[in-house]
C-alpha cells in the first residue's frame, strides 16, 4: 500500500476519512449513563448477593435440624480422616489432610533395603501392628511412607519381610530395650516437616 | 499454675481417664493371651487414680506382643513404664500433657532426675516440654552422660533456645560424636558456644524471660 495516490476520487475519500471527528456535546455523559444502566455481569451480581446482609428466620425445629446436619458432617469428616489414616496405602492422603488441619506434622519415613521383599512401619502411633502401615517401594531398594503425627515422641521400627524388626539407622535410638529389638525415636515438635530414615 | 487450673486438671483426669482407659484396654483383645492381658489391665487400672495416661502402657504391651515377647517380659516392661510415667507426672504436675509425660518418662528412663523435670517446668510453665525432654533422652542414647545431657538442655532452654535449636544441638552433638569427640565433651563444648546451637541461617533466639 502506498501513502499517496493520483486518483482524485481516492484522494477525496482519504481526505474525508482523515478529517477529525468532533462528538456532539454531552456524548461522554450519555455513554456513561448507558453503561451505568446496563445490568452487571453474573459474577458481579453473585458477589453483591453474597455480601448483602440478610435476616434469616429460623424456627427452633429448623435450627435443631441444621445443627444435627452440621454435627453429622463433622462426624463423617472425622471418620473419613481416621479411615484413611488407618490405611497404609493411603498414608499420603492422610498426611495431606493432617497438614491442612494445622496440628499434625508430616513425617516421611525412609528405609533403603534393596534385598527386602516388603517393608512396613510399626510404632506407638498405630499399635505396633506389623502389617497395618506397609511402605511403598519407590526406587530400587528405597522404601518410603508419609505419616501425619501430632506433637509428641514416638518409638518405631521397620518390619522387614513381615517379621524382622529393624531400627532406623538414621534416627536416635530409644533408651532401653524392653524386648531385645531396639526401637528408633521420632519427636514431633512445632509442626515443621521432617524426615526420618536411613539404609540397611 | 494456679489452684483453679490444678483442680480443673484433676477433675478432667477423673472424668476422662476411666473411659479412655477402657477404650485402650480393648485394643489388647486378640493380641495378648488371657493371663498377660489380665495382668496388663490390672496395671492400667492401678494407675488411673494417679492421672497417668494409659495409651503408652497399652502401646508397650502391643509392642511386646508384636515382637513375640513372653507374657512376663511384657508385664515387666509395662510395669516399668507405668512407674516412669507416674514419676514424670509427679514432677511435671497434673496439667502435663500425655506427650510431655511420655517424653518425661523417656528422660527419666535415660537417667534424668525428677528435679530436672521440675526445673524445666518451673522455668517455663506454659511451653511444651516434649522437645527438651526428648532431646535429653536422645543425647543419653547417643552416649552423653545423663547429668551432662540434662545440664546442657537446661542451659539451652534457659537461654531461650527454641525447639529447632534444641534439635539442631542434638544433631551437632551426634555429628561430633560420630567424628570421634568424647560424648560428654561434645555436648558441653556446644553449650559453651550457644551460637552453634542455633539453626543454620537463622539469627540467634532472644533470651527467654526468666521467672523471678
Amino acid at each position: 500500500m502506498h501513502g499517496s495516490t493520483d486518483d482524485p476520487l481516492i484522494a477525496r475519500v482519504a481526505e474525508e476519512l482523515r478529517r477529525p471527528v468532533t462528538p456532539r456535546p454531552g456524548f461522554d455523559a450519555r455513554v456513561m449513563a448507558a453503561v451505568r444502566q446496563a445490568p452487571p455481569s453474573l459474577p458481579r451480581r453473585t458477589w453483591a448477593w453474597l455480601r448483602e446482609p440478610r435476616t434469616l428466620a429460623l424456627s427452633p425445629l429448623g435450627g435443631l435440624a441444621m445443627a444435627a446436619g452440621l454435627a453429622g458432617l463433622v462426624i463423617m469428616g472425622t471418620w473419613g480422616v481416621m479411615t484413611v489414616g488407618r490405611s497404609g496405602e493411603a498414608g499420603r492422603a492422610a498426611a495431606v489432610q493432617g497438614a491442612a488441619a494445622g496440628e499434625l506434622s508430616v513425617v516421611t519415613f525412609v528405609l533403603v533395603a534393596p534385598e527386602a521383599r516388603s517393608v512396613a512401619l510399626a510404632g506407638d502411633f498405630e499399635g505396633w501392628d506389623r502389617a497395618r502401615m506397609p511402605m511403598t517401594r519407590v526406587a530400587s531398594g528405597l522404601w518410603t511412607l508419609d505419616v501425619s503425627l501430632a506433637p509428641g515422641r514416638y518409638q518405631y521400627a521397620f518390619v522387614v519381610d513381615g517379621s524382622r524388626f529393624v531400627a532406623d539407622p538414621a534416627a536416635p535410638r530409644a533408651v532401653g530395650d524392653d524386648f531385645g529389638q531396639p526401637n528408633s525415636v521420632v519427636t514431633v515438635g512445632g509442626g515443621a516437616m521432617r524426615a526420618a530414615g536411613g539404609s540397611l | 499454675m494456679n489452684g483453679n487450673s490444678l483442680r480443673a486438671a484433676a477433675v478432667l483426669c477423673a472424668l476422662v481417664l476411666p473411659s479412655a482407659a477402657r477404650a485402650q484396654v480393648e485394643r489388647l483383645a486378640g493380641r495378648l493371651d488371657a493371663n498377660t492381658r489380665s495382668a496388663v489391665t490390672a496395671i492400667v487400672d492401678s494407675v488411673r487414680g494417679a492421672c497417668v495416661p494409659t495409651n503408652p502402657l497399652v502401646n508397650k504391651a502391643l509392642e511386646g506382643a508384636s515382637k513375640g515377647a513372653d507374657g512376663a517380659r511384657i508385664v515387666s516392661a509395662v510395669r516399668a513404664l507405668a512407674g516412669d510415667l507416674a514419676r514424670a507426672r509427679a514432677a511435671l504436675g497434673r496439667a502435663a500433657t500425655e506427650p510431655e509425660l511420655v517424653a518425661g518418662a523417656a528422660a527419666i528412663r535415660a537417667g534424668a532426675a525428677p528435679a530436672f523435670l521440675e526445673r524445666l517446668r518451673g522455668d517455663d510453665p506454659r511451653s511444651s516440654l516434649v522437645v527438651p525432654l526428648a532431646v535429653m533422652a536422645d543425647l543419653v542414647s547417643s552416649g552423653v552422660p545423663a547429668d551432662t545431657a540434662a545440664q546442657s538442655v537446661l542451659a539451652l532452654v534457659q537461654a531461650g533456645k527454641r525447639e529447632a535449636d534444641l534439635v539442631a544441638f542434638r544433631q551437632s552433638v551426634e555429628r561430633d560424636i560420630a567424628l570421634g569427640a568424647p560424648a560428654g565433651g561434645a555436648a558441653a563444648a556446644l553449650v559453651a558456644t550457644p551460637a552453634t546451637a542455633s539453626v543454620p541461617g537463622e539469627p540467634p533466639s532472644p533470651p527467654r524471660p526468666r521467672k523471678p
